[in-house]
Parts: structure tokens; C-alpha cells; sequence
């Protein structure tokens, strides 16, 4: 299976995705929780999409308020980023502050 | 003040444009970034996110463009997607083709057309950077003209001719042509000036002036400037001895002895008028080619400068030998000539110095010889020196520079004059795509994509507002030219020369002696121009490449 380029803001983003693996997150939210602006979020949003690792979804939340696009990982990308940061440890050392003198 | 509410509705509308231009499989992407965009708190914030989101959709509709097969559309039917459409691509294209008229109406005006022209003088370096290293390039209009002279035997319209042509061999010819045609015309001669000219020419010239002109002091001035160009260098006269060489020394006594100084500038300006009316040449760039040194002498300045010094010099001697007279005649030489030269630019930056300190020594010997009037008549002349030539020079400045709202204008001229052609060439691209991509070519199957739409659309309205900027940042200049041609009113005549000055410089260069100026060399621009050129072909060349490889029918492994 092809998988995309992981760069440190898709690690990010997998990471939100992976702490709750089955719920639907909004492009918003996501924004928010990993620091990135729209123009670097929706790039690797649609890229994971393209890699079947992603699925998205229109979802009514009330009345008067426009369905909302939401996503979440397919079992293929739950696999791919458990076996991403469980091999690599590379989740770690995104965590890890830029000047943290070695220590995680 | 700017409604609260007005960046969100902004971002609202820019990401709709968005959505509109991207490509189809990424709308769903897109009405998701426009969801969201309800829930995002404050409203630059929002504004903020439709950038983003905007800016991804655009670079996916670029991208489209130039590998179409990477964005496959997924609606069954693009007619019908078409059909529903049609009433929004029917205004755009309607709007596109009035723009699109209107712009070309402008071509009608002959100001728009000379205005155009104008605006193209840019790119004169641009294509010619070779030849504008000191070697004037040709002038189709100006070569038209002097055939047609010559055909005629017209000598006005030869020494119109002579005074402007690049070729210094043709420049001569048609002066002595327009000069035996009409002898009259002599005074072509010390307008052409003695540049280029050889020796035994200049001397001839010279010769000619004199007998023609015998009060005048320029042909001597011409003499001692001949003499200090081909003297000066030699080993028998070295750098700054030109005073102790006695030909230069005689010529110099006989100009300023002379009972006038005219340089026939005003004979020039007035047959100027007389053959661009005429032969109806409304080129401002004709019009004005003499502007920029009317008022400058065209004799040797440093000459001038120097034979008063020594007079000065020499007056003080005699003063201090006790010989008053002598000195006071000495003195006068000086201050006549000064008053000879007018208080134009010669005043201002050749003699100032000089008159100032005849009027002051002038002074101290009327003083000396107890008449207290002249005295302090001449003290009062040598005062006002200083403010006169400050008002002189100020004047001047304005002149030559140009003021601010002639930069003004012709930064308009050069940037509008840039954007039509870039609009056009836009327009042109957008056609020949549709046409391109519609092959086999049937005028029913023309159908421009959302984004040529776009970029059709946006080129046309630039083309049309940077039309209606030429035409009105051109309009007063066109006005003062047309003043000069049918008039003769040459009394604005210098703010068009600066004007025309600058539209000559590319686009990006900048020549501004004014307070806080700056200098960007026209040849730096060419480079980066032509660099950019370059580099953008080079890039095209690779796209073509990389769609080729991308589009080409795959053989078989079986085949």
C-alpha cells in the first residue's frame, strides 16, 4: 500500500486522529488542537483521503446550521499510524520540546 | 470605518470564488473549509481561514490547469453541469467581450494611441540593451522624415532632421545640406554643436559662424573649446595649463569681448514648431528632443569658467600694482559676459562664482575712487547674488527633475501600459486554451472552464481599468504638446520632457535626483527581465515535457 509523505505536521495530525481512533472530527477543531492554519491542515487532510486513510463525512449538527464536513481514520490508517509510532517512536520526538536538553 | 461584520462576509465570498474556480473532486473540500467557517471565532480569524482554504483550492485549480489529468471530473455529464450553469458563464462572457470592446475603443482616440505609445517606450532597453550603450538607435519616423526632406528639398525640415539623427556621419550631411539649401540656417551649426565632428570640420564651421554671426561670441567659444579638446591632452600643453596656449587665450578674449552671446536656441525651438506642424509629426518624443538642454549652453562651460578666473586674477594683479583702471576694465570684462550669458543655467553653474566676486571687487574700487553710489550699487548687485541663484537653481531643479506629480504620472503611464499588455496576452492565453482544448475545433463545443472563466473575466476588467489610467495619466501631457504644436507655446514644454524622460525607463528602474533619491539601473532590470524570461521558459518547456510522458498512449506489455 502507498502512503503519503509523513511530515512533522501530518504526524501531528495523525496523532489527534489516533487518540480517539472511531470519532468523527471537525476541520475546525482539529485546526485548533494541532496549531495549523487551514492553508497546511486541508492540504494533508486531502492527501490521507487520497491514501484511503481517511474518511470523511457530511454531518447535520442543528437546525438553521449547514452540515459539517467531518473526518476520521479508516482501519487501514489506524494501522498505519499504530505501526508509525510504534516503530519509529516518532510521535515521541514531535512531543518533545525544541529546546527540552535531550529529555523528552 | 469597516463594518464588523465585513471581513467574514469577505471570507465567505472568497471562498465561494474558490470553490467556483477549483477543480470538481476537491468542492467537497472546499464546502467543508466553508462550514467550518461558521464556527470559527472572530471574524479576521475567519478571514484568516478562508486565505488558507482559498489559497489550497486555487493552487489545486492551477494545478488542474497544467496537469489536467490529475483532476478527472466526477459528474456524469458536463453538459448538463454546463446547462445549469449557463445563465453565470452567458454574463461572464458578456461581460468579458464589453470590457474587451471597450478597451479597443480607446484605440480610436488618437491621445489613447499616442498614449499607448508612450507607455511602450519602456521596453525600449528591454529589446535594444546592446545599442543604448552610447549608440543611438534608429528612428524609422525621423528617417521617413529626412527622405522625404531631401525628396523635397526642404532645409528646414533637414536641420529638424540633423539636430535629432543618431548617426553622426548623417548629421553632418544633412546640416551642410539644410545650410546650402537656406544660409540662413547657419546658425544649424552651432545648435548641432561640435560633438563627433572632426577638426578640419569643426574649424570650417567655425569659420562659417563668424562671417555669418560677426557680433556673436559663440563661434569663438566653439574655437576655444575645439582648442582646449584637441590641446589640453598634449604633452606640450599638459591637464590645466589651456591658459598659457595663445590661441585659446585670443579666442577667449575675442568671445568675451563680443557684443552679444547667443546660442539660437530660440531660432531652434520656433523651426521646431514650424516642421512638426507642418508635417503633422505629433511624436512627443520629437517634440521635446531638444527640451532637455534648452537653456543649458552648448558651448565649452569649463572654458568660460576658466578665462574668468584668470581675468579676476589677473585684476587683482593690476590692483595690487596700483593700476586701478586697468583692474576696474578687467572686472567689468567679467561681470558684462556674466550678464550676456542671462540668468539661465550658465549663471547658475558656470559664472555665479565669478560675477559675484567682479561685483565685489568692482565695488571696492568704485569705493576706493570715493563714488559711494556705484559703490553700493555694485555691493547690492553682489548681494543679490545668492538668493537670485538659489531661486535660479530651484527653478531649475523642477525643471530638469521633473516634479513630483510628472513621476507620479508617468510611473501610471509605464505601470498601465504594463498591465494592458499583460491582460492581453492573459486574454490571448485564456482563448487559445478553450480553442486547444476543444479539439476537434467547433464553435458549439467551446466551453471555458471555471477558472479561464475567471482569469478571462479578471483580464478583461484589468485591461479596461488600466486603459482608462493611461488614457487619463496621458491626457494633460497630450494637452501641453498640443499647446506647442498648434500655438507654439513651448512654456510647459519642460514638464512633458520630464515626464517623457521617465516612461522611458523600464519598468522597476528608477533615474530621481530629488530629495531622498535612489538609482536602480535600467541594465539591472533588463538582466532580471530577461532572467525571468529564461527561467519561465524553462519551466514551461518542463511542464510540456512532463504532460507529454503523462498523456501519450501506453502500449501493452502484450503488444
Amino acid at each position: 500500500m502507498k502512503t503519503p509523505r509523513l511530515s512533522p505536521q501530518t504526524l501531528r495530525v495523525l496523532e489527534r486522529f489516533i487518540e480517539r481512533p472511531t470519532a468523527w472530527r471537525y476541520g475546525y477543531e482539529l485546526s485548533r488542537e494541532t496549531g495549523l492554519k487551514s492553508g497546511t491542515l486541508y492540504p494533508i487532510l486531502m492527501r490521507l483521503a487520497k491514501y484511503s486513510l481517511l474518511e470523511t463525512k457530511w454531518v447535520t449538527t442543528e437546525d438553521g446550521v449547514p452540515p459539517r464536513h467531518t473526518y476520521r481514520l479508516t482501519p487501514n490508517g489506524i494501522e498505519l499510524v499504530r505501526a508509525t509510532f510504534a516503530n519509529s517512536r516518532v510521535g515521541l520526538k514531535v512531543r518533545r520540546p525544541a529546546f527540552s536538553g535531550g529529555r523528552a | 470605518m469597516i463594518p464588523v461584520e465585513f471581513p467574514r462576509r469577505l471570507a465567505t465570498l472568497l471562498l465561494r470564488f474558490a470553490i467556483w474556480i477549483a477543480p470538481h473532486d476537491t468542492h467537497d473540500w472546499g464546502h467543508g473549509m466553508l462550514s467550518e467557517l461558521n464556527h470559527v471565532e472572530g471574524n479576521w480569524s475567519a478571514f484568516l481561514w478562508s486565505l488558507g482554504g482559498a489559497g489550497v483550492l486555487a493552487k489545486r485549480a492551477i494545478l488542474a490547469v497544467i496537469l489536467p489529468g490529475s483532476h478527472r471530473r466526477t459528474v456524469s455529464s458536463a453538459s448538463e453541469l454546463f446547462a445549469k450553469e449557463l445563465p453565470v458563464r452567458k454574463t461572464m462572457l458578456a461581460v468579458i467581450a464589453s470590457c474587451v470592446a471597450a478597451s479597443l475603443l480607446f484605440f480610436l482616440v488618437p491621445v489613447f494611441r499616442q498614449a499607448f505609445q508612450v507607455s511602450l517606450a519602456q521596453w525600449h532597453d528591454v529589446f535594444h540593451a546592446k545599442l543604448s550603450f552610447g549608440y543611438p538607435t534608429r528612428d524609422l519616423e525621423l528617417d521617413a522624415l529626412a527622405k522625404k526632406a531631401e525628396q523635397n528639398r526642404d532645409a528646414e525640415a533637414l536641420a529638424f532632421a540633423a539636430v535629432r539623427y543618431p548617426n553622426a556621419i548623417q548629421r553632418e550631411r544633412l546640416a551642410n545640406e539644410a545650410v546650402h539649401l537656406d544660409p540662413n540656417l547657419t546658425w544649424l551649426y552651432a545648435v548641432a554643436g561640435t560633438a563627433y565632428l572632426s577638426p578640419s570640420e569643426i574649424d570650417r564651421r567655425v569659420s562659417v559662424l563668424k562671417q555669418w554671426d560677426p557680433g556673436n561670441a559663440l563661434p569663438h567659444l566653439f574655437a576655444a573649446q575645439k582648442i582646449g579638446a584637441t590641446v589640453t591632452y598634449s604633452k606640450e600643453f599638459p591637464l590645466g595649463k589651456l591658459e598659457e596656449n595663445p590661441a585659446w587665450e585670443k579666442e577667449m578674449d575675442a568671445a568675451f569681448q563680443s557684443p552679444k552671446l547667443d546660442n539660437y536656441l530660440d531660432r531652434q525651438k520656433q523651426l521646431d514648431h514650424r516642421v512638426l506642424s507642418r508635417y503633422r509629426l505629433d511624436d512627443p518624443f520629437q517634440a521635446v528632443s531638444g527640451e532637455d538642454w534648452y537653456g543649458f549652453p552648448n558651448y565649452g562651460v569649463g572654458e568660460c569658467s576658466l578665462y574668468a578666473r584668470l581675468l579676476l586674477e589677473s585684476g587683482k594683479s593690476l590692483e595690487s600694482r596700483g593700476d586701478r583702471k586697468a583692474a576696474f576694465e578687467k572686472y567689468w570684462v567679467v561681470a558684462r559676459f556674466g550678464q550676456m550669458m542671462g540668468d539661465g543655467a550658465g549663471f547658475i553653474f558656470i559664472m555665479r562664482k565669478n560675477m559675484k566676486e567682479a561685483y565685489t571687487r568692482l565695488g571696492a574700487l568704485s569705493q576706493m575712487e570715493g563714488n559711494n553710489g556705484a559703490a553700493a550699487f555694485y555691493a547690492a548687485l553682489a548681494d543679490q547674488f545668492d538668493k537670485a541663484a538659489d531661486k535660479q537653481r530651484l527653478l531649475f531643479r523642477n525643471r530638469f527633475q521633473g516634479s513630483d506629480v510628472s513621476h507620479w504620472n508617468a510611473f501610471l503611464v509605464r505601470l498601465s501600459g504594463l498591465l494592458m499588455l499583460f491582460c492581453a496576452a492573459l486574454l490571448l492565453l485564456c482563448a487559445l486554451g478553450i480553442v486547444v482544448r476543444s479539439r476537434p475545433f467547433r464553435l458549439s463545443s467551446l466551453h471555458p472552464s471555471r477558472l479561464t472563466l475567471a482569469l478571462g473575466f479578471s483580464a478583461a476588467i484589468g485591461a479596461l481599468i488600466s486603459s482608462a489610467v493611461l488614457f487619463v495619466s496621458y491626457w494633460p501631457y497630450s494637452e501641453l504638446l498640443q499647446r506647442f504644436l498648434s500655438k507654439g507655446d513651448d512654456a510647459q514644454l519642460f514638464e512633458l520632457s520630464a515626464f517623457l524622460r521617465d516612461t522611458q525607463l523600464p519598468f522597476g528602474s528608477q533615474f530621481n535626483l530629488g530629495p531622498g533619491s535612489w538609482y536602480v539601473a535600467s541594465w539591472s532590470v533588463v538582466f532580471y527581465f530577461w532572467f525571468a524570461v529564461t527561467i519561465l521558459c524553462a519551466l514551461a518547456l518542463l511542464v510540456a515535457v512532463f504532460r507529454h510522458f503523462q498523456t501519450r498512449p501506453r502500449t501493452s506489455a502484450a503488444a
